[in-house]
């Protein structure tokens, strides 16, 4: 392997518009990472919120292994095609969380439960039919892209879900929110409180595996998360918990990238450091029950 | 009591005549080196490979059938030079204890770089010099594993290393008509070094080897870069990686793809690469068309 | 003015895996009246109010309403610890949620409305409450807002799951005083309470329940030392060897 030489040096000043802008400018590949970020940001930071509040952090995590027996059979019946397997997955991950979600709905067993059981199920099939069906490609490394690479139609896949997913929120956001927190009433004065919690799982799948799909797991999952873990110590509302959670996403995604440009760092670890960063911050030094924040509020009010 | 004479007589060179030999039960570790050993063995060695066609030889989860086949096999060929790391357990497990026959011993060996270490680089066969010592090893090793043959192998061996030899050489032609400035592609996976240092044609790669590392945005922008400053107009594809990435490397420099090379595992049946020999005949001229459009 | 019933329970049971949480309870709620549900531990109090509200299905016999749509008409206000207090959401915001007949869904929330929210926070003693997070509320203060609530929710009958469970003795009487107001505007309100004296003083009508109706009618009628001890003999453990009850219609 040859070696190959180090970026150019332009002989224009290095200004801080072109430190920040420059390689964004410069390079299409770049561009369409930037683009995909905020895609990502758009449409699962607000996802991400509901889930942490509704102590769910752990479900995008576990989405990416129930996704394989979906994966394996869009590979059986159409061989490497991407389309196949992503709807295979969005199939089966899809199975899962409503499942998961009926069975702590109407039995005695709580959704982190019952989503462990589905999940882990799921996962086992999956590895059950590739050992015997699939040839020895990893067929999980397939399906699970990453953001330098988003091509096209890995594009207007994020762009579209997240388009689909904010709409969707947007409409359903007043119930959605009862649901999370006051279920009983919500049953009480419409007959439709399981439905609302049934669309949201749609999403939560819909975005999972669209991400999965364009930028892989740990961006998928890291940008979901972190961002809303973050926004706790930042907003008061679950609102603008929302709004902040996509800023911060962003950001991480803008500077992941900037470093993965600059210090030649693997570019989906990057951005979720990044997201890591804000995140140990805003524990710090969050507006609302930070750390620092707090060993440091000496002077209270009158009243 | 001469009839009983001839009896004994017949009933002794009856048993002393050779007994028509068993056929062989090979095993190899991947479908290139079942197609060599098929070559050389003819029809008489049933060859069966573990990792089927469009499969990873770096990494593979054993089945029990496999281990039943090692189990009952008399010889067994692995590539070497640290490709198969799994086969030692599976060896061991299955119980099977003949011979081991590395079929890359006695070629000169390049170095690589993977995961940040620089080991050796495996991927021997993908020049036909180095096909010619697979097929000269495995030759030796079918002889010696089945003397009453030996002098078939023998000729078959020839004759394959012959075929390798003129692939070779005409390799070596179609390359050479080329500039030598013009001999750049970018290919999605480090599998040819030695078909490039064996015929001088330089390979890019974007991502690192390991099919756990994730590529740099700096090393995407240097890459993009150099293709667009050297003018490289080939970018090949490789039959068992995610293909997005050349993809996006690809529209993204103007550089057409030049196809599929085939670098680890044969294709189906079917497929451009379904033996050896026209597997590497399909890589070369794949090469050099892109590399004449540079 | 003439009593007519506006809900009436048929022989209704209510089971927990095949044991009875309520069961064969017959009788009806007058409009307009102002019924205390009283019993001891595990006598189905809750239960019995689920299922008027509709979370809960009978097992058996049927529970009518007349006149009333129960989606619409009928507000319920549960124990408190089924709600998340540490959501991040603000009280009015919790509260405009009362307005969920008019608005649905989807529907924008009015600045009349708003207005509306903030006279039902005064009305409860919350003024200025209303960009506080529901996680920074006592106990009381929370209940107020859930008050507030049902105030918006211009509901007819109203369900009161143990509405003075920890609360303190002031808003208790402010609370109970509101309670008064909804009886003087004719809504029907049902409400499960522990404390008999609250119960003589505030609620003329009694129901009587230890899993099985003991009494149903006017609070000293009903709370008279028969009834209590008949109260006291119930069995509160459920027995894991019971027969089938014998008054099983099916």
């Amino acid at each position: 392997m040859t070696p190959i030489p180090a970026p150019e040096t332009g002989i224009e000043p290095m200004t801080l518009w072109h430190a920040l802008a420059g390689p964004f400018i410069e390079y299409p590949f770049m561009r369409r990472a930037l683009v995909a970020c905020l895609a990502l940001a758009i449409g699962s930071g607000p996802i991400g919120v509901l889930l942490l509040l509704r102590r769910m952090s752990l479900v995008g995590d576990a989405m990416s292994h129930a996704v394989l027996p979906g994966a394996a059979i869009g590979f059986l019946i159409g061989g490497l095609s991407l389309w196949g397997m992503t709807i295979g997955g969005f199939v089966a991950g899809l199975a899962v969380a409503l499942l998961a979600g009926i069975v702590s709905r109407h039995t005695s067993l709580r959704e982190d439960a019952s989503f462990a059981g589905f999940y882990l199920a799921s996962l086992a099939l999956g590895v059950l039919l590739v050992s015997t069906h699939g040839s020895n490609i990893d067929l999980l490394h397939i399906l699970f892209g990453t953001i330098l690479a988003v091509d096209d139609s890995a594009l207007f896949l994020v762009g579209g879900v997240a388009s689909v997913s904010s709409l969707i929120l947007l409409a359903i956001y007043r119930p959605l929110i009862l649901e999370c927190f006051d279920p009983g009433y919500l049953r009480s004065v419409s007959g439709r409180g399981s439905l609302y919690h049934l669309i949201f799982l749609v999403l939560v799948v819909l975005n999972l595996v669209a991400s999965f799909q364009a930028l892989g797991t740990l961006m998928a999952v890291g940008l979901m998360m972190l961002p809303a873990a973050s926004a706790r110590f930042w907003a008061r509302q679950v609102g603008s918990m929302m709004l902040t959670a996509i800023v911060i996403a962003l950001l991480s995604g803008f500077i992941g990238l900037l470093g993965s440009y600059r210090f030649a760092l693997p570019s989906g670890p990057a951005i979720v450091l990044t997201g890591s960063i804000f995140y140990v911050l805003s524990i710090l030094t969050g507006r609302r029950g930070g750390v620092l924040t707090r060993l440091l509020a000496t002077r209270h009010l009158t009243g | 009591m001469k009839k009983l004479f001839a009896a004994l007589l017949i009933g002794i060179l009856a048993h002393a005549a050779p007994a028509s030999a068993r056929d062989l039960n090979v095993v190899t570790s991947f479908t290139v080196l079942a197609d060599m050993v098929r070559q050389v063995g003819g029809d008489h060695v049933h060859v069966r490979s573990l990792i089927g066609p469009n499969g990873d030889p770096h990494v593979y989860e054993p089945t029990p059938q496999d281990g039943n086949a090692l189990a009952k096999a008399d010889l067994v060929f692995v590539s070497g030079l640290g490709l198969e790391g799994w086969m030692d357990r599976l060896i061991k497990a299955s119980g099977y204890k003949g011979t081991v026959v590395v079929a890359s011993k006695g070629v000169a060996t390049l170095s690589m770089r993977e995961e940040g270490k620089t080991i050796t680089d495996p991927h021997a066969w993908n020049s036909a010099a180095n096909g010619v010592i697979y097929a000269r090893n495995i030759a030796f090793a079918l002889a010696k594993a089945d003397p009453q043959r030996a002098t078939d192998y023998k000729i078959r061996g020839e004759r394959y290393m012959q075929q390798l030899q003129a692939l070779d050489s005409w390799a070596h032609k179609m390359v050479n008509a080329i500039p030598a400035y013009k001999r750049k592609v970018i290919s999605s996976h480090d599998a040819f070094g030695y078909l490039g240092a064996g015929y001088g044609i330089e390979f890019r790669a974007p991502v690192g080897f390991s099919t756990e590392s994730e590529a740099s945005a700096a090393d995407v922008a240097r890459l993009v870069d150099q293709i667009k400053r050297e003018n490289i107009r080939a970018v090949f594809l490789e039959n068992s990686n995610d293909p997005r990435m050349i993809r996006q490397i690809a529209s993204e420099t103007g550089a057409v793809l030049g196809g599929t090379l085939y670098a680890e595992a044969l294709s189906a049946p079917g497929g451009p690469a379904p033996d050896y020999a026209t597997m590497f005949r399909h890589n070369i001229e794949l090469l050099v068309k892109g590399m004449r459009g540079n | 003015m003439i009593s007519t019933p506006v809900i009436s329970l048929e022989n209704l049971t209510v089971t927990y895996d095949r044991h009875p949480a309520v069961h064969h309870v017959c009788g009806c709620f007058q409009a307009g009246s102002l019924t205390a549900i009283v019993g001891p531990n595990g006598a189905g109090k809750s239960t019995l109010m689920k299922a008027i509200v509709g979370l809960l299905a009978p097992a058996g016999g049927g529970i009518r309403y007349a006149g009333i749509d129960r989606r619409r008409d009928v507000a319920y206000l549960p124990q408190q610890a089924e709600i998340d207090r540490s959501f991040p959401i603000t009280v009015a915001d919790t509260v405009v949620t009362g307005c969920w007949q008019e608005i649905g869904a989807f529907g924008r929330v009015t600045s009349a409305q708003w207005r509306r929210v903030a006279e039902a926070l005064s009305a409860v003693g919350l003024d200025g409450f209303g960009r506080r997070l529901i996680g920074t509320l006592s106990a009381g203060q929370f209940q107020r807002a859930l008050f507030a609530r049902l105030l918006l929710q211009k509901a007819s009958v109203i369900l009161l799951d143990e509405p003075f469970n920890a609360i303190d003795a002031r808003t208790t009487a402010d609370l109970l005083a509101l309670v008064q107001r909804w009886h003087g505007e004719e809504k029907t309100i049902i409400a499960v309470l522990h404390d008999f004296d609250q119960v003589r003083a505030c609620f003329p009508q009694t129901l009587l329940l230890a899993r099985e109706l003991i009494d149903w009618g006017p609070t000293d009628d009903v709370l008279i030392p028969a009834n209590l001890l008949m109260m006291r003999q119930m069995a509160e453990r459920w027995a894991d060897d019971a027969d089938t009850c014998s008054r099983n219609r099916d």
